[in-house]
C-alpha cells in the first residue's frame, strides 16, 4: 500500500520510499522517513494533507505514491 | 576585539524572523549575498552591558543538505567555505518547540559542525496547548548547548536569550551525539580520516562531505569531481560494501538522527493527550476544503484587488494633492525661469507621479504578510497547486507569482523554494507577465483619458472591468506560456510538490508594520533618486535645445526627447502609437511608472507656461491634436494598445538584473527580454488592427 491509498484518519508506518533519490532524500528530512509514523488528514484536488512527527504537510499524489506505507493498527 | 558575528538559522515557519526583528528592532541592513539574490539581512544586537554583536539571518532551512539557492548559502555560511569565511562566531538555531523532532533535525546537524550554538526553543506557549511539556534543562543536558524557552511574538525570553548568547564562546561537548550502525559507523570514520589527510578538511567539515558522498548516487557522484581520485576510488568501494551489507545507503544517516531525536525526546518531553481536534485542524476543515476551500480562496483574492484599487484611491488623492501644493507654492516664493521649471516640472511633477502609488504597495504588503504571518499562504499555494498542475507548474509557484502582482523582483526571488530547477525557471520566466505595481500607473492614466465613468447593468464599474481585464490578460498569457515552456524546453519528469502547513496563529504586527516600512523606504528611496534624477534628465532633454519662437509643441518637438521620439516613430506606428509614446517606452525602461512621469513631463512642457494649470494630464492627453491634421492624437484604441503592450512587454531594468543574477547569465534575462518584446508587439499590433478593422478608430 502507498500513502496515497491509505484511509483518511488511518495511521501507518513508512515501509521504504521509491522516489528519484534527491525527492526521498528531501522527504526523509521534513520527516517522512522509513520507520516514521504518519496520519492521513484529508485529500482533495489530487493532494493529500497528513501529519509527520506533529507537522502538518501538503504533497501531491505522485509523491504520495512513492511513500510505501504499512497498516499500524 | 571585533564585533563577533552571530547567526540565525532555523527550519522555515520557526518564528526565526519575529525572533530576529524581537532581538534587533530597527537596527537592520537589507542586502544580498554576493552573487546570487538571496536576502542578507543582518541587524545590531545590543546586550545589557553596552556589549553589542552582529546578527545575520540566515534563510529559513529545513536541513544543511543543499537542496535549494536558499539551503546551499546557509550551508556555506556555516561552514565557512567560499566568500563567507570565517564562519560565524555564534549559531542560533530556532527551533519550533511544537515541532520539536522534526526541528531537533537541523539542530544535530549544526552540532556536527562543532560550531558555539545556543537553541531558541521558540513557540513554547504553542507546544504547551497541544499538550507537550518540555524540560529545556533535560533537553540542555542532551544536546550539550543551552536551550532558552522563547515566545518571539510576544518578546518573552529574548533577554535570556541575549545572556546565553553572550556567555556561551565554545561548541557543544558532545561532537556527534547520533551513532550510525556500526558498520557504516566504521566506514564512515575512514573516509572522514582520509578527507582529512587528502583534502585537509578540518573534521567536522570532512564529516559534513563524507555524508555527502556516501549518500550520493549516479549522476550526483559522478559530478563530486572536485575530490581526488584516491578519495572517489575509496568511496566507490564503501558504496559497494554498504550496498552488500544490506545498507540503504540514502536513508542510513537520516535514519539515524532521527533515531537519536526520537530518544531525545522521549526523555526530555511529557505528552498529555489532547481530546479533540486542534484549532488548525478545525480551521483547516473548512480552507482545505475542495469547495468552500477554493470559494474562501477567490474572495480573498477579489478583496485584496478591491482593497488596492478602491480604498487606495483616498490616500493616493492625499499625497496627489500635497504634491500640488508643493509645486503651488514653489512657484509662489522662486521668480519665473528654468530653475523653477525644472524643479516644478522636471523633479516635483516626476517625483509625484510615482510616490502617489505608495498607498497601494502598502496594502499589498500588509495583504501578503497577513496572508504569510497567520499561515494561509502555504494553504493557498496546496490550493491552487491542481490549476497550477494544469499548465505544468507548482504550487510553491503560486506564492512568486502573486508577489509579482507587487513586483516582478521579489516574485523572482521567491522562487528560490522551489526545489526542481526547470519549475524554478519556468515560473521565472512567466512572472514578470503579472500585472505589477509598477504597471498601475500606466493602467490608471490611460484608463482615466480614455474609458468613459459608465457602468454596465447599472452596477458594474467600465473602468473596473478595464483595469480587471488587463490583470486577467497577463496572468492568462503566463499561465499559456508557462504551459508552452513546460511542454518544450523546460520539459521535466514527475512532478514533487511538497509543503509544509504550519499552525494558523495570530499574525504579529510588529512584523507585518516592519515589513511593511522596509518595502515602503525602499520605494520612497528609489523614488527620491532614481526617479528623480530620471525625471531632470528628462527635463533637460525636453527644454534643450532651445528654439527661439514657435508654440510649445513644436519646441518640445526639436528638443532631443522630440528629435529621439521622432526616430522610433516608424517602428511604433504600426501599433497606432506616436513619437510621444515612443519617448515613454524608452524611459520606462528605468522603470514602468516613469511613462507617467514622462507623460506629464512633456505635456507641461508642451502647454508652455502660460496656460491653464489645472487641467488634469489625462485631459491634456485626450485633447492633444496633431498640428498638421488636427485630429486627435490619442483615441479609445490607442489607449487600449498602450495598455496592452505594458501588460505584456518587459519595460524593467530592474527584472533584468535580477534574472541575471539569479540564473547565473544572460542567457535567460535576453530569452526572457526577446519573447516578451515580441509578444507585446505581436499582441498589440493585432489589438490596433483588430480595432481598426471594427471602425474602433484609429488615426
Amino acid at each position: 500500500m502507498t500513502l496515497s491509498d491509505a484511509p483518511i484518519g488511518a495511521r501507518v508506518r513508512i515501509q521504504r520510499l521509491s522516489s528519484r533519490p534527491e525527492i526521498s532524500t528531501r522527504l526523509r528530512e521534513l520527516g517522512f522517513c522509513e520507520n516514521a509514523i504518519v496520519r492521513c488528514l484529508m485529500r482533495g484536488y489530487g493532494n493529500i494533507i497528513c501529519e509527520v512527527y506533529d507537522t502538518r504537510v501538503g504533497l501531491n499524489s505522485s509523491l504520495a505514491s512513492g511513500i510505501h506505507v504499512s497498516h499500524l493498527d | 576585539m571585533s564585533t563577533r558575528l552571530i547567526a540565525l538559522v532555523g527550519n522555515p515557519n520557526s518564528g526565526k524572523t519575529t525572533l530576529f526583528n524581537a532581538l534587533t528592532g530597527l537596527r537592520q541592513k537589507v542586502g544580498n549575498y554576493p552573487g546570487v539574490t538571496v536576502e542578507r539581512k543582518e541587524g545590531r544586537l545590543r546586550f545589557a552591558d553596552g556589549g553589542e554583536a552582529l546578527l545575520l539571518d540566515l534563510p529559513g532551512t529545513y536541513s544543511l543538505t543543499p537542496g535549494s539557492p536558499d539551503e546551499k548559502i546557509a550551508t556555506e555560511i556555516l561552514l565557512g567555505t567560499g566568500a563567507y569565511d570565517p564562519p560565524p562566531d555564534l549559531v542560533v538555531c530556532v527551533v519550533d518547540a511544537s515541532h520539536l523532532e522534526r526541528n531537533l533535525y537541523l539542530v544535530s546537524q549544526i552540532i556536527d559542525h562543532g560550531l558555539p550554538l545556543v537553541i531558541a526553543l521558540n513557540m513554547v506557549d504553542i507546544a504547551e496547548k497541544s499538550g507537550m511539556a518540555i524540560r529545556s534543562s533535560a533537553l540542555a543536558g542532551e544536546l550539550g548547548v543551552p536551550v532558552i524557552p522563547t515566545v518571539a511574538s510576544k518578546g518573552t525570553g529574548t533577554e535570556d536569550l541575549k545572556r546565553a548568547m553572550q556567555q556561551t564562546t565554545t561548541a557543544s561537548r558532545k561532537a556527534q551525539l547520533w551513532t550510525l550502525p556500526a558498520p557504516v559507523e566504521k566506514e564512515t570514520e575512514e573516509l572522514v580520516g582520509i578527507l582529512q589527510d587528502v583534502h585537509r578538511l578540518p573534521a567536522h567539515h570532512a564529516l559534513h562531505e563524507a555524508i555527502g558522498l556516501l549518500t550520493a548516487d549516479g549522476p550526483a557522484f559522478e559530478q563530486m569531481d572536485r575530490y581526488a581520485p584516491e578519495v572517489l576510488s575509496h568511496v566507490r568501494r564503501d558504496h559497494q560494501k554498504l550496498d552488500f551489507l544490506g545498507f540503504d545507503r540514502r536513508s542510513v544517516f537520516v535514519e539515524s538522527r532521527y533515531a537519536w531525536i526520537k530518544g531525545v525526546c522521549a526523555r526530555s518531553v511529557t505528552r498529555r493527550a489532547v481530546t479533540g481536534a486542534s484549532v488548525s485542524d478545525r480551521i483547516d476543515a473548512v480552507l482545505t476544503h475542495r469547495i468552500w476551500g477554493v470559494l474562501i480562496f477567490l474572495g480573498l483574492m477579489a478583496f485584496l484587488f478591491q482593497a488596492m484599487f478602491s480604498w487606495a484611491a483616498a490616500p493616493m488623492a492625499w499625497i496627489g494633492a500635497g504634491f500640488d501644493w508643493l509645486g503651488a507654492e514653489v512657484a509662489l516664493v522662486m521668480p519665473p525661469g528654468d530653475l523653477r521649471d525644472l524643479i516644478i516640472k522636471g523633479g516635483i511633477a516626476g517625483v509625484a507621479a510615482v510616490v502617489t502609488f505608495l498607498p497601494q504597495i502598502m496594502f499589498l504588503f500588509l495583504f501578503l504578510g497577513l496572508l504569510e504571518d497567520t499561515g494561509y499562504m502555504a494553504r493557498a499555494a496546496f490550493i491552487m497547486d491542481r490549476l497550477m498542475s494544469a499548465v505544468g507548474l507548482h504550487g510553491k509557484s503560486f506564492i512568486p507569482l502573486l508577489s509579482s502582482f507587487a513586483c516582478a523582483i521579489p516574485g523572482i526571488m521567491a522562487t528560490r523554494t522551489i526545489e526542481n530547477p526547470r519549475d524554478r525557471l519556468a515560473t521565472m520566466l512567466v512572472a514578470p507577465l503579472m500585472s505589477c505595481s509598477a504597471r498601475l500607473p500606466v493602467y490608471t492614466l490611460m484608463i482615466a483619458a480614455f474609458i468613459p465613468a459608465t457602468t454596465l447593468l447599472g452596477f458594474i464599474s467600465m473602468r473596473g472591468v478595464t483595469m480587471l481585464s488587463m490583470y486577467l490578460l497577463g496572468l492568462i498569457m503566463a499561465l499559456l506560456l508557462a504551459l508552452l515552456f513546460k511542454k518544450t524546453f523546460l520539459r521535466g519528469s514527475g512532478r514533487a510538490f511538497i509543503i509544509e502547513l504550519p499552525p494558523y496563529k495570530i499574525p504579529s504586527l510588529r512584523s507585518i508594520l516592519l515589513l511593511m516600512w522596509e518595502k515602503a523606504w525602499a520605494f520612497l528611496r528609489r523614488a527620491g533618486t532614481i526617479i528623480l534624477a530620471a525625471s531632470i534628465v528628462l527635463w533637460f532633454l525636453a527644454a534643450y535645445p532651445r528654439m527661439e519662437g514657435g508654440s510649445p509643441a513644436e519646441r518640445l518637438r526639436h528638443s532631443f526627447v522630440g528629435q529621439a521620439g521622432e526616430l522610433m516613430e516608424p517602428l511604433i506606428r504600426p501599433l497606432g502609437f506616436d513619437w510621444k509614446v515612443g519617448v515613454g517606452l524608452v524611459t520606462s525602461l528605468i522603470q514602468r511608472e516613469v511613462f507617467v512621469s514622462t507623460m506629464g513631463t512633456m505635456y507641461n512642457m508642451q502647454q508652455g507656461s502660460g496656460t491653464n494649470a489645472s487641467v488634469s494630464l489625462p485631459e491634456k492627453i485626450r485633447e492633444d491634436r496633431d498640428p498638421a491634421t488636427g485630429r486627435p492624437v490619442f483615441t479609445a484604441l490607442t489607449g487600449i494598445c498602450i495598455m496592452v503592450y505594458y501588460v505584456l512587454a518587459m519595460q524593467c531594468f530592474s527584472t533584468i538584473a535580477v534574472m541575471r543574477r539569479e540564473t547565473n547569465g544572460w542567457k535567460w534575462p535576453l530569452f526572457q527580454l526577446g519573447y516578451m518584446t515580441l509578444l507585446a508587439y505581436t499582441v498589440t499590433f493585432i489589438v490596433y488592427r483588430a480595432g481598426i478593422a471594427l471602425g474602433l478608430g484609429g488615426t
